[in-house]
C-alpha cells in the first residue's frame, strides 16, 4: 500500500511513523506515553488500509484522530489537534511579521538578500511575499524531517529554496547558435533566423531574458565571440551590396573578400575596390560597435522576473581568432570601456575572458593585443574576469586549434562562479548545460560542535578559537578531527540525499513548463514533447554540495586558519579533498553529476553566523565577525601578499569543480597601471587556478566625471562636488551603492584588506 | 640608514606591481609633503636588508622596486640606497628600478659625484623635482605635481638628453 505525501510523491506505508506521532502527542499529556495503545491504533489503521490502493497523509491523520477519540485516551486526540493548530498559528503569525517587514520597506536582512534586486518596488514586494511564503511550505511538505532539522539548525542551507516548488533548474550556458540559426520557436509567435549583427546581438538578449523566467539562477553565453562572428561577415556583405547599389556597379566579386582584421581607417586616399572594401569595413565596425553598445544597454535595463530584476547575465569570450570574432571582441571591449549612459560602469553582463596559451596569452599569440586591451578594460570597469583554460582541469583533449567549432570544448563559467564542464553522460562541455540545484554546508558549525564533543570526551576544557592550539594535546587533536570528519560525512550524505530528492521532484516537471529552455536549449531537450517529463535530460545538469567558512572551521578545530599556518592548510585540503571524494561516491551511487562548490556567500554567510553566534557565543576568529569567510578563501582581513593568497587558494580550485573564484583586492588606481591586472592573470596561470577576478573600487564624480580608486571619496578633488558614486563588487556582481547590501556583506567589505600596501610596515 | 616604511607590493608607485622602499630623511621640506614625518633622518627603523631581500625574493608578482621617501638621493642616503639596489639586482636580475627624488635631474648631474652617476646609470626611471602644492593634480599618473617629470633613464642615457617615459 502507498501513501500520497503532501507534495504528491508516493511512499511506502510505515507503521512506525504513526506510532511516533501518537507518542509525541501522548508525551504532552499528563498520563504520558502508552506504547500499547499507540501500537494498537497503528495496527488497526494498517489493517484497514491493507489491500486498498492509496491514501493521503491527511486521510491517515484523520483516521488517527478518530481512533484516539474512540480510545480511553481522548485527551491525546486533543493534544494531537492542538499541536497541529498551534503550528498553523505560529506559522501564520510569523508570516504576518515578515509581511509587515516587507511592507514597511525597512532595511532589514530579508529584503536585502540579493544585492541586485530592488525589493521595495511593488513587483519586488510581490516576489518577496511569494518567496517568504513558499519557504515554510517547502519545509513542511517537501523536505524530509532530518533535512528540515538540518536546515533549521543551520547545518545546511538550501539555495533558492523559494523556487523549490516550481521545479525550476538553476542556470544555463546558452547554445546561442541554435537560436541564431533557427530563430525562436517558443512562446507567442516565432522569430526568423538572424541575418545581421544587430538582430543577432538582440536575439542573444532575448534568449537570456526569456529563459531567466524559466529558471532561478543566472544566464550565460559560453562563446559570445564565436556565436556572433558569422553575423559580422553577413553585415560586411550587406555593406558591400549597399555600396554596389549606391555606385551602381557590380560589386559581387568583393562579396567573398576576407579582411585580415576589421579596423577602421580613413578611406579618403584609397581608390577603386580598395576604397569600397575599406568603407565597407568601416561601416561594419560601426554597426558592430553599436550592436555591442545596445546589447550591454539592454542587459542593464530590460527587467524580467516580475519587473524588478535584470537578468543575471554573463558572457564568455576571447578565443575566437577569426577577423570577425576579433571584431566582436574589440567592439565589445570598446563599448564596455566607454560605459553606458553617462559613461557609467555597466553592471551586466558579467564578462569573462577565456585566457588560453597559444591563442591570447603570449605576446606572439593572435589575440594577445585584445588580451592586453581586456586588462585595460578590467582596470577601469572591473570586467572582464578571467577564466584560465590552461588550468589542467579546464582542458579537453578534443580541443584542436584547426577545429572551427573548438569552443565546444572550452570551459565556460557563470559570472558568479558556477562551473559545469565534466559530464557522466557525454563529452566534457559547458554548452547547453547548467546546475540543477545546490546546497551549502556550514563548516564552522560542524567544527565548533566537534570541538565541544572532543572536550567532553577528553576532559580537556579550554576556550576555542584563535590561540587555542597551545591547550591541545595529541589525543584531543585526534579526537576532534575524527569527530569532525564523521559529522562532515553525515551532513554530506544528508545533503546529497536532499539534492537527489529535489532532483526527483524536478524530474516530475513537464517540458512545457520550461517552454524555451526545453525546446532544444538544454542538452538533448529537442527530443522531448511538450507533455513529456523532463527526467531523461536532467542528467546533464549538475548537483553541487557547497561549503562556507573553511577558515573559521580550521580556527575552531586547530586554532589557526590556512592562510597563516602550513598545518592548517594541509588540514583544509584534507577536508575539501574528503568532500570531493564523497561527491565521487554520490555520483556513482545516484548516477548523477555531483561536485563540490566553493559557495559564494551572499545572503547566507550572515544567517549562519548570526545563528551560531547566538548558540555558541563569541569565539575568537570563528564567530566574532558578522559573516563567515567565503568558501576556501583566506579571510579578507588577513594581511598577506597576493602571491601568498594565490598559493594557498589555488589547490582548492581543482577540488571544487562546481565552481570557484580567486579574488584579488587592489588598492591604488589600476587604470593608471593596467599591467597590474595582467600580473594577476599571470598568478592564475602560474598556480593552475581556474577562475579569478579583480576587486577594486571606482569612485566617480557625477558632476565632472573625475574618477579614482578611493573607496571613501566624499568630495571631488577636481570640482568639489559631493555627488560621488562608488562601485564595488559583491559575489561577482557589481553594485553601485552599498545601501542594498545585507549587513553581513557590508561587514565583510569593511574588513577587506587590499593587496596594495597591505604589508606596509609604516613605523609609528 | 633608517626607513620610514616598506610596501611588499604596490600598484601606485610605477608600472606593474612593485616593492617600494621609503627612505627616512629629506632636506627639501616641500609644503604639503605627502609624508612629513619621513623628513627626519631618525624617523622609522634602521633598514633590515636581509628581511626585505627575502620578502622581495619570495614574491613573483613583482616587476620591480621603487625608491621613495623621504629623499633617497640626498648625500646621507644615496650610497646605501645604491648598495641595496645592487643586492636586489643580484637576486632579481630582471627587475626594473624606479626612483622618486625631490632633486631635479639637472641638479643631480651638477653634483659630478661618481656615486650619483653610478646610481643614475643603474635605474630605469627617475621621477624628479620637488612637490609643489599649487601644481598638484589628482589626474596625474605616478607623480604628485605637474612640475615633476617621469624620465626614461635608459633612453636618456642612449640619447644623452632627457627622454620622458611613456607607457607602451
Ligand atoms: S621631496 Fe618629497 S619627502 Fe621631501 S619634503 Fe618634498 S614631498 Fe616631502
Ligand atoms: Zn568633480
Amino acid at each position: 500500500m502507498k501513501i500520497i505525501k503532501r507534495d504528491g510523491r508516493l511512499c511506502e506505508f510505515d507503521r512506525q511513523k504513526i506510532i511516533d506521532a501518537i507518542c509525541a502527542a501522548m508525551s504532552r499529556t499528563e498520563k504520558g506515553v502508552d506504547l500499547q495503545i499507540a501500537g494498537r491504533i497503528a495496527e488497526e489503521i494498517e489493517k484497514f488500509c491493507e489491500g486498498k490502493n492509496e491514501f493521503s497523509v491527511y486521510e491517515i491523520q484523520d483516521m488517527v484522530e478518530k481512533k484516539l477519540m474512540d480510545s480511553s485516551r481522548k485527551e491525546v486526540a486533543q493534544s494531537y489537534i492542538i499541536y497541529r493548530y498551534n503550528r498553523d498559528v505560529a506559522r501564520k503569525s510569523k508570516t504576518k511579521d515578515i509581511f509587515l517587514d516587507i511592507i514597511g520597506a525597512k532595511a532589514n536582512d530579508i529584503t536585502r538578500e540579493n544585492a541586485n534586486m530592488n525589493a521595495d518596488t511593488p513587483a519586488g514586494m510581490m516576489m518577496k511575499f511569494a518567496s517568504e511564503t513558499t519557504k515554510p511550505f517547502v519545509d513542511d511538505f517537501l523536505l524530509e524531517s532530518d533535512v528540515r532539522e538540518a536546515v533549521k539548525k543551520r547545518y545546511i542551507h538550501i539555495h533558492d529554496k523559494d523556487y523549490y516548488p516550481t521545479k525550476s533548474l538553476t542556470c544555463l550556458q546558452h547554445p546561442l547558435d541554435k537560436i541564431l540559426n533557427e530563430g525562436f520557436r517558443a512562446g507567442h509567435g516565432s522569430s526568423r533566423p538572424a541575418k545581421r549583427i544587430e538582430t543577432a546581438a538582440f536575439m542573444g538578449c532575448i534568449s537570456m531574458e526569456t529563459i531567466q523566467n524559466e529558471m532561478h539562477g543566472g544566464q550565460a553565453i559560453p562563446a559570445f565571440d564565436y556565436y556572433l562572428a558569422p553575423f559580422v561577415k553577413k553585415t560586411f556583405q550587406e555593406e558591400i551590396k549597399k555600396i554596389g547599389e549606391v555606385i551602381s556597379k557590380d560589386c559581387s566579386h568583393l562579396m567573398n573578400y576576407q579582411p585580415e582584421d576589421y579596423i577602421r581607417k580613413d578611406a579618403g586616399d584609397l581608390k577603386g575596390d580598395e576604397r569600397y572594401l575599406q568603407v565597407a569595413i568601416n561601416n561594419t565596425v560601426n554597426r558592430v560597435h553599436q550592436a555591442m553598445e545596445s546589447f550591454i544597454h539592454n542587459m542593464n535595463t530590460i527587467h524580467s522576473r516580475g519587473g524588478n530584476q535584470v537578468v543575471f547575465s554573463s558572457i564568455n569570450y576571447g578565443t575566437d581568432t577569426s577577423a570577425e570574432g576579433r571584431c566582436v571582441i574589440r567592439e565589445l571591449l570598446n563599448s564596455t570601456l566607454e560605459g553606458v549612459g553617462n559613461h557609467e560602469t555597466a553592471i551586466f553582463p558579467i564578462q569573462i575572458w577565456k585566457k588560453k596559451r597559444g591563442i591570447n596569452y603570449e605576446p606572439t599569440d593572435r589575440n594577445y593585443d585584445l588580451y592586453q586591451f581586456a586588462c585595460k578594460v578590467t582596470a577601469k570597469r572591473f570586467f572582464p574576469n578571467y577564466i584560465n583554460l590552461d588550468a589542467t582541469f579546464n582542458q579537453n583533449n578534443l580541443w584542436k586549434e584547426e577545429d572551427p567549432e573548438r569552443y565546444r570544448y572550452e570551459c565556460a563559467t557563470m559570472g558568479c562562479r558556477t562551473r559545469v564542464f565534466e559530464n557522466r553522460f557525454g563529452e566534457k562541455t559547458s554548452i547547453g548545460r547548467g546546475n540543477l540545484s545546490f546546497s551549502t554546508i556550514n563548516l564552522p558549525r560542524l567544527a565548533i560542535e566537534a570541538a565541544h564533543l572532543a572536550q567532553e570526551r577528553t576532559g580537556l576544557y579550554f576556550p576555542l578559537g584563535e590561540g587555542s592550539e597551545k591547550h591541545m594535546t595529541r589525543i584531543y587533536k585526534d579526537t576532534v578531527l575524527r569527530i569532525f570528519m564523521n559529522r562532515l560525512e553525515y551532513y554530506c550524505d544528508l545533503t546529497a540525499r536532499q539534492l537527489y530528492e529535489r532532483y526527483q521532484f524536478q524530474c516530475t516537471a513537464l517540458a512545457k513548463q520550461f517552454p524555451l529552455l526545453m525546446k532544444g536549449m538544454w542538452m538533448e531537450s529537442e527530443k522531448l514533447n511538450p507533455d513529456d517529463r523532463v527526467e531523461p535530460v536532467l542528467k546533464h545538469g549538475t548537483l553541487s554540495i557547497g561549503f562556507i567558512g573553511l577558515a573559521e572551521c580550521l580556527v575552531a578545530l586547530i586554532g589557526k586558519h590556512h592562510g597563516e599556518d602550513e598545518n592548517a592548510q594541509k588540514l583544509g585540503l584534507k577536508i575539501i579533498t574528503f568532500m570531493r571524494d564523497l561527491c565521487v561516491g554520490y555520483a556513482e551511487k545516484y548516477n548523477l553529476n555531483f561536485s563540490v562548490l566553493a559557495t559564494p556567500a551572499e545572503g547566507l554567510s550572515g544567517g549562519f553566523t548570526k545563528y551560531d553566534k547566538h548558540e555558541f557565543g563569541i569565539i575568537k576568529g570563528v564567530t566574532d565577525k558578522d559573516y563567515y569567510t567565503n568558501s576556501n578563501h583566506v579571510p579578507v582581513w588577513y594581511k598577506c601578499t597576493a602571491e601568498h593568497k594565490a598559493k594557498i587558494e589555488a589547490p582548492y580550485h581543482d577540488l571544487t569543480r562546481a565552481g570557484h573564484i580567486f579574488y584579488i583586492e587592489l588598492d591604488g588606481d589600476a587604470v593608471k597601471n593596467p599591467e597590474s591586472v595582467q600580473a594577476v592573470v599571470d598568478l592564475m596561470d602560474k598556480y593552475n587556478m581556474g577562475y579569478g577576478s579583480i576587486n577594486h573600487t571606482r569612485s566617480r564624480c557625477m558632476n565632472c566625471g573625475f574618477e579614482n580608486a578611493d573607496a571613501n571619496l566624499e568630495r571631488c578633488p577636481k570640482c568639489g562636488s559631493t555627488d560621488i558614486d562608488t562601485i564595488q563588487r559583491i559575489t561577482g556582481y557589481l553594485v553601485g551603492t552599498t545601501s542594498r547590501w545585507n549587513s553581513a556583506k557590508l561587514a565583510e567589505l569593511h574588513d577587506r584588506v587590499t593587496h596594495d600596501e597591505c604589508c606596509g610596515k609604516e613605523s609609528e | 640608514m633608517n626607513i620610514a616604511g616598506f610596501y611588499d607590493e604596490s600598484i601606485s608607485n610605477g608600472v606593474g606591481w612593485r616593492a617600494v622602499l621609503f627612505v627616512s630623511g629629506c632636506p627639501h621640506h616641500c609644503p604639503g609633503c605627502h609624508n612629513e614625518k619621513a623628513q627626519s633622518f631618525t624617523y622609522g627603523e634602521p633598514i633590515d636588508k636581509k628581511n626585505l631581500l627575502q620578502r622581495i625574493q619570495e614574491n613573483s608578482i613583482l616587476r620591480g622596486l621603487t625608491f621613495s621617501g623621504g629623499e633617497p638621493l640626498c648625500p646621507e642616503n644615496i650610497a646605501e640606497v645604491l648598495d641595496f639596489l645592487y643586492e636586489v639586482k643580484k637576486i632579481k636580475p630582471n627587475f626594473d628600478f624606479w626612483c622618486y627624488t625631490g632633486y631635479t635631474y639637472e641638479e643631480l648631474l651638477k653634483r659630478q659625484d661618481p656615486v650619483t652617476e653610478e646610481f643614475l646609470n643603474q635605474i630605469d626611471v627617475l621621477i624628479d623635482g620637488r612637490f609643489i602644492l599649487e601644481l598638484k593634480d589628482p589626474d596625474l599618473t605616478f607623480k604628485g605635481s605637474k612640475n615633476q617629470r617621469i624620465i626614461d633613464m635608459k633612453k636618456t642615457r642612449e640619447k644623452k638628453s632627457i627622454v620622458l617615459w611613456e607607457n607602451e
